[in-house]
């Protein structure tokens, strides 16, 4: 099946890349993290200290592991993105497969941090701190679940030899997950460092 | 293209272990470390949004609407934290 298609110009501002819709829930999503993080930061400057103290429970390691897997998993999907529409049909599969282990690797690593903090009986109402650590973190969670399950869609509508999804179709799935990205990269310093 | 996306990816993995290394010698002034953490959460945010995303290809409008929201945040979050 002939891959190459006409493409719209992403240079109109009804056509960014993915589409139009996407980048409306992009942004709408980058806004409500966005206050979230400007709440957490205000509630940190009226309690520094406890803060502080809350901060240093976290596991700073697994943090930032977590982000260098979230990054290569976006390379990933970049590289799928341009295989795909080159008509690289079984290379895009190849890195969409590998998109997905990264974020499966990011559920794993997040799934135990937040194991060691249930055993540490720290949770959602121990203090601000953590009611905005579980709530942002949770959140974001449930957006990588739901980028998994939209690239999961994509890779078995792409696997049988005869189907295939438009490029239009991957570049949305693709432009979720860099959002998945973009917000970690934001949540990240946030939470784990700057307190 | 793939160099370049290889190049990228290289950049973010180097910026988030120069945050991780600055980090462990636990520098003084940390309230302008604050700042630094959130510069390189700036400019990884624009290398993912313009190389992964392909927000370069995209019109005017989305590459300022985004970039905008990004440094608000940051700008707000840094000065809140110092």
């Amino acid at each position: 099946m002939e891959l190459i298609q006409e493409r719209p110009d992403n240079k109109n501002i009804f056509y960014p890349p993915g589409g139009l819709m996407i980048w409306i829930i992009i942004l709408l999503e980058l806004v409500t993290f966005g206050l979230g993080l400007i709440g957490f930061a205000y509630y940190g400057r009226m309690e520094p200290a406890l803060f502080h103290e809350s901060r240093l429970q976290l596991n700073i390691g697994l943090g930032t592991v977590n982000t260098v897997v979230l990054l290569v998993s976006g390379y990933m999907m970049a590289s799928a993105v341009g295989c795909y529409r080159g008509g690289g049909k079984k290379r895009a599969i190849h890195f969409l497969k590998w998109t997905l282990l990264g974020g499966g690797i990011f559920i794993c690593i997040k799934s135990f941090e937040y194991y060691e903090k249930f055993t540490s009986s720290i949770d959602m109402e121990d203090n601000m701190f953590f009611t905005f650590y579980w709530l942002l973190t949770g959140f974001h969670l449930v957006h990588v679940l739901v980028g998994m399950v939209i690239l999961g869609w994509m890779l078995y509508k792409m696997r049988p030899v005869d189907t295939d999804i438009s490029v239009d179709d991957l570049e949305s799935g693709a432009a979720f997950w860099h959002m998945c990205d973009l917000i970690w990269l934001l949540l990240f310093p946030t939470l784990y460092l700057i307190f | 293209m793939k160099n370049q996306l290889l190049l990228t990816l290289t950049g973010l993995i180097g910026l988030t272990l120069l945050t991780g290394l600055v980090l462990i010698f636990e520098w003084s002034m940390f309230g302008l470390l604050a700042v630094f953490f959130m510069t390189v959460a700036g400019v990884k945010f624009y290398l993912v949004a313009f190389e992964f995303m392909e927000l370069a290809k995209a019109n005017r409008f989305w590459k300022v609407t985004l970039m905008a929201i990004c440094f608000l945040i940051l700008t707000v979050v840094s000065l809140l934290a110092i």
